[in-house]
């Protein structure tokens, strides 16, 4: 979508494909310092802060101003450079990308084409793209630690080993016998220091800030993403983003801002758990609020109890002047998928 | 539209108006889209309108209300709306939210859309409304 | 032949030890009998398995499966005489069908085969006990209810699992066909047999929805002739998925509803008013086609409406 944007206001590819890597530099600079687990949401709304920056709508540019303010370093000079640095360095990751890797992440994080209408491009399935996805987002920060760090790889060992430890896959890892490597190479023991501090973050949480119209998408698309990974078939997918999209939407509209937590399970059985919180004015009658047709600014009042009946479970909690909270599961098919 | 090509494309076909939506919208793309479409029904005093959707990833209630307030606000200016291409999943899932009954015509797809519109400018076979009736509005 | 000469001796000692013992007792009768069939179980076996392909009975099987399958038939035979409890014999017999039944084998073959068993039995008892009548009477006395009842209970397990099996593949079927039909262009019917869980109408509901997609359904004829009774879930299904095919595009019309079924989703709130119903396929299918313009056109005349 937003490469759409960045295509449609500022026209010619190589500016456009300078804000993509912008984007990404600072996705990737502010990696060390945010959560790693909100990465991805992270690129999503980089990027369309990055484009907002340059929209002449000045109302949707001064309504953005904060975001961009908050993921940008101040332009001290030594900060400057430092920015530089990271950039070039994530050139160098990015064209060490096949092309259809890197074709395929930008179409992705920045353009936030869905992994459906990927697959549909790629012939395959959503999730094999999903995977695919991960799999060259290892890749990538590897490459861009070892073009930050100049470093080059001393054995054929060390790559595999590193983008194991960057996927945060367990078996991979041993596979590679990624512990004893870090032992014999030393590059590898400090580049890895960054991967695995990433890793120690579950890679199946995603945290998304909520406050505003453009989060409810931002959330909705990753939890979908994050539920690919299991056996969900395309309807449940649709189901539980439109789940998100509602109770998003309720965290705009009736606290201003809160988080939604998307959480894949495994225990005790595989499933997908959201968790949508907000420090709102709270809901006086949660009864009432889960009724059909029962709306507060004039909508169809499908919102809470339309999630109730797109999820499994469904649970709401609510304290007048201390906020909602909104929890829903949907497990896993266990036969077929 | 004012917003530049991206996100929704309105394009003008004799006496119909076909609106394709290109990806994801938030409420507030919805709601600048649904500004954009109706001016443009008065404008062209068009008596067809076409809401291509296929590329929606969710319709979720907010989305469901914004189409069907465009139908209203295009009854009123005299057109007639069909929301064409939505995909199966996500129309199980408008069904499981309880919006299946929308009063909204619907067709499978642009092709079907537009002779949905042309059965009805000439008033012939009303009855392939999907809802298996004239929406009363 | 030569298992006969070894064993003859055995057998006239048998008989002897036989005579002694208590000869009026029923239970002694039936302990003594089985003792006589273990001893003569390579023998006997062997001409019952000769009788078996004599009779062209279990063509289907090769000679090693025949040997192999007899030699547990035989043992557990044995057992039910002696224990007189038919459970193992019923476990086996089951297990025995479930492999032979992919193989063809048919009913009258597997009872063949066990009254065969009852004659080679019956007649080396006839053979062993023939110098004394009253003794042989006695014996077949206590012999031949219990050889009935075993024949009866492997023929009864053999019919039980075929049928399991008939259904087991009817489901399988069921399963494997995609139950959407094209029957003319844009139109798809939808027959719904059998009992309907909520897992098997949310595949249907999947079926359908990519149909009406790949067939470019504009018309869709959902038959639940088939489907006597839903429970309030499956019913809430069945609305979301004349929604959905709405959603699509496709007109939906209902046929084939049951009362029970009809009563089911008023109570759940269901308006039929809007639900295109009509009573049978046939109708449905003319009303399909109505729908589609094949006949007269009518104005305004939606039955729905």
């Amino acid at each position: 979508m937003v490469r759409r944007i960045v295509h449609a206001r500022v026209g010619a590819h190589p500016s456009a494909d300078d804000l993509v890597q912008e984007t990404l530099t600072r996705v990737l600079a502010a990696s060390a310092t945010i959560e790693p687990g909100m990465l991805e949401p992270y690129a999503i709304v980089t990027a369309r802060n990055v484009v907002a920056s340059m929209w002449r709508d000045a109302d949707r540019k001064r309504r953005n101003q904060h975001r961009v303010l908050d993921l940008s370093t101040p332009d001290a000079p030594e900060t400057q450079i430092v920015q530089g640095e990271e950039q070039s360095a994530m050139a160098t990751a990015l064209a060490r990308l096949s092309e259809r890797e890197r074709r395929t992440l930008l179409d992705h994080e920045v353009a936030g084409t869905d992994t459906r209408t990927l697959a549909e491009r790629e012939g395959s399935s959503a999730g094999a793209v999903a995977a695919q996805l991960n799999r060259t987002r290892a890749r990538l920060r590897v490459e861009y630690l070892l073009a930050l760090e100049q470093v080059q790889p001393p054995t054929e060992r060390c790559r595999p080993v590193l983008i194991a430890l960057s996927s945060g896959d367990q078996r991979r890892q041993r596979e590679v016998h990624a512990a004893q490597h870090l032992l014999e190479c030393d590059p590898c023991a400090r580049l890895s220091r960054p991967l695995l501090e990433r890793g120690q973050q579950r890679d199946d949480t995603l945290r998304i800030p909520v406050t505003g119209d453009p989060d409810i998408v931002a959330a909705r698309v990753a939890a979908r993403e994050l539920a690919a990974r299991l056996r969900f078939g395309t309807s449940d997918l649709t189901l539980i983003a439109t789940a998100v999209s509602e109770v998003c939407r309720n965290i705009v509209r009736f606290a201003g801002s809160g988080e939604v937590v998307v959480e894949l399970l495994e225990t005790p059985r595989r499933g997908i758990r959201v968790v949508a919180r907000d420090g709102g004015p709270g809901i006086p009658d949660v009864e009432r609020a889960l009724d059909d047709g029962f709306s507060t600014y004039g909508g169809l009042g499908l919102g809470l109890p339309g999630a109730r009946r797109l999820m499994d479970e469904f649970a709401i909690v609510s304290e007048a002047g201390h906020g909602t909270t909104v929890t829903m599961t949907k497990w896993e098919r266990t036969n077929d998928g | 539209m004012n917003g530049g090509p991206a996100l929704v494309s309105i394009l003008r076909q004799g006496s119909n108006l076909i609106a394709s939506v290109h990806t994801a919208l938030d409420d507030s793309q919805l709601v600048r889209f649904e500004h954009d479409l109706v001016e443009q029904i008065g404008e062209h005093r068009s008596q067809g309108v076409i809401i291509d959707v296929a590329a929606l990833d969710v319709i979720d209630s907010f989305a469901a209300l914004t189409l069907r307030r465009i139908a209203e606000m295009a009854r009123l200016s005299g057109a007639r709306t069909v929301i064409v291409g939505i995909p199966p999943d996500v129309a199980f899932t408008m069904a499981r939210l309880g919006m299946g009954t929308a009063e909204v015509p619907t067709a499978l797809d642009l092709e079907e859309g537009l002779r949905l519109l042309a059965e009805h400018a000439t008033g012939s076979h009303p009855t392939h409304s999907p809802s298996g009736a004239e929406p009363d509005w | 032949m030569d298992d006969r000469l070894e064993e003859r001796p055995d057998l006239t000692a048998s008989a002897a030890d036989l005579a002694l013992q208590h000869p009026a007792d029923g239970e002694h009768l039936l302990s003594q009998l089985v003792a006589h069939l273990r001893e003569h179980r390579t023998r006997l076996r062997h001409e019952w398995a000769e009788r078996i392909q004599q009779a062209h009975l279990l063509t289907a099987m090769t000679p090693q499966e025949v040997s192999a399958e007899t030699t547990s038939v035989y043992d557990n035979y044995v057992e039910v005489l002696e224990t007189g409890s038919v459970e193992a014999l019923q476990h086996y017999a089951r297990d025995l069908s479930e492999r032979i039944i992919p193989r063809g084998v048919e009913t009258h073959e597997v009872v063949g085969i066990v009254l065969l068993l009852r004659d080679v039995l019956a007649r080396s008892l006839f053979e062993k006990y023939q110098r004394d009548f009253a003794l042989l009477n006695e014996v077949l006395d206590a012999y031949e209810p219990a050889a009935n009842r075993i024949a009866n209970t492997v023929a009864v397990s053999f019919v039980d699992e075929r049928e399991r099996v008939i259904r087991q593949q009817q489901d399988a079927i069921r399963e494997l066909s995609t139950p959407v039909l094209p029957v003319r262009e844009r139109l798809l019917i939808l027959p719904i047999i059998g009992v309907l869980d909520s897992e098997r109408a949310r595949q249907l509901t999947e079926q359908l929805l990519t149909g009406i997609r790949r067939h470019r359904a504009r018309v869709v004829v959902i038959d639940i002739t088939g489907s006597p009774d839903v429970d309030e879930s499956v019913a809430n299904h069945l609305v979301q998925t004349v929604d959905a095919s709405r959603l699509m595009g496709a007109s939906v019309i209902i046929t084939g509803l049951s009362p029970k079924i009809a009563q089911t989703l008023v109570t759940i709130g269901v308006d039929l008013g809007k639900m295109n119903t009509i009573g049978d396929l046939q109708g449905g299918l003319e009303e399909a086609e109505r729908l589609l313009g094949y006949t007269v056109t009518r104005k305004g005349g939606s039955t729905s409406s």
